[in-house]
């Protein structure tokens, strides 16, 4: 019997054209300021990404962050101006459009586009799906997941082994060398 | 304390031979290793070793700037994944 698929990292399925920037972790002081958590590879980029919105897209908010907290930024939301509301927000997870991200420049990509990607070989057999990006300090990692393979392989995102990421067609060309995928 | 310098990088011997095959054979295949202890050596630059990290390999590509390292601190042996955002990847 097949080993149950993991869960992806996401919590939830979402629209592809959002990514999760941040969170609420609570009120900051008693004048309607929040405490933010950025998830951005540089904290402060969060506010550049606005307007941020909720989950289920209920609420918008512009951010103005305001100084650097314990554990995070203290940030302004519009439309939150008492300590009450920004207590009530704790917990919430903050969206950006994908659009609003800055375009990169060829052979840069966004961890956020390559996860989800399917990645085949030069025969067009399938290897799996990209379950994470990973970089542990001697270049980018794919992390794939194989149907019917017990536990991931890791596949280094270089242009001899990845020559080709089409993200419109939602796939990865991979020449893996032996014994990766053994 | 550091290593006596008359001692030289230490290197598992298996290590050596193995990546000496690699290099004779011409392909770039990755070299599995359990040696995590083992310094890198200029010789084993461009060469992809899969360090073992006590559950599964993982692919290091040797540059120049990670001679004199060791093996084990390009494979964390524990993993946390995070939030994507705005996190970019450069294919090299």
């Amino acid at each position: 019997m097949a080993p149950p698929a993991r869960p992806l990292l996401r919590a939830a399925p979402m629209p592809r054209e959002r990514v999760c920037v941040g969170a609420i972790a609570g009120a900051y002081g008693v004048r309607g300021e929040v405490r933010l958590k950025s998830f951005c590879a540089e904290s402060g980029a969060i506010a550049d990404y606005g307007p941020l919105e909720t989950e289920d897209g209920g609420r918008r908010f512009e951010v103005t962050l305001t100084r650097p907290a314990s554990g995070g930024l203290a940030a302004r939301l519009s439309g939150v101006s008492s300590k009450e509301e920004a207590d009530a927000l704790r917990g919430t997870r903050l969206y950006a459009d994908r659009d609003r991200l800055p375009v990169l420049p060829d052979d840069e990509f966004y961890h956020a586009d390559l996860i989800g990607l399917e990645m085949r070989d030069a025969d067009g057999n399938s290897l799996g799906r990209v379950r994470a990006v990973l970089d542990h300090g001697a270049g980018d990692l794919l992390e794939v997941e194989a149907p019917g393979r017990q536990g991931s392989v890791l596949v280094p995102f270089t242009r001899e082994i990845v020559p080709t990421v089409d993200l419109r067609a939602g796939l990865i060309i991979a020449d893996p060398p032996e014994g990766l995928f053994d | 304390m550091a290593r006596s310098v008359w001692k030289g990088p230490f290197v598992d011997a298996y290590v050596l031979k193995k990546a000496e095959k690699a290099r004779e054979a011409g392909r770039n295949d990755v070299i599995k290793i359990w040696s995590r202890r083992s310094t890198i050596l200029p010789q084993f630059v461009g060469l992809t070793f899969g360090v073992y990290n006590g559950k599964k390999h993982i692919p290091v590509n040797v540059s120049e700037d990670m001679i004199g390292q060791k093996f084990g601190e390009y494979a964390p042996t524990r993993t946390y994944y995070g939030h994507a955002a705005d996190k970019k990847a450069k294919r090299k």
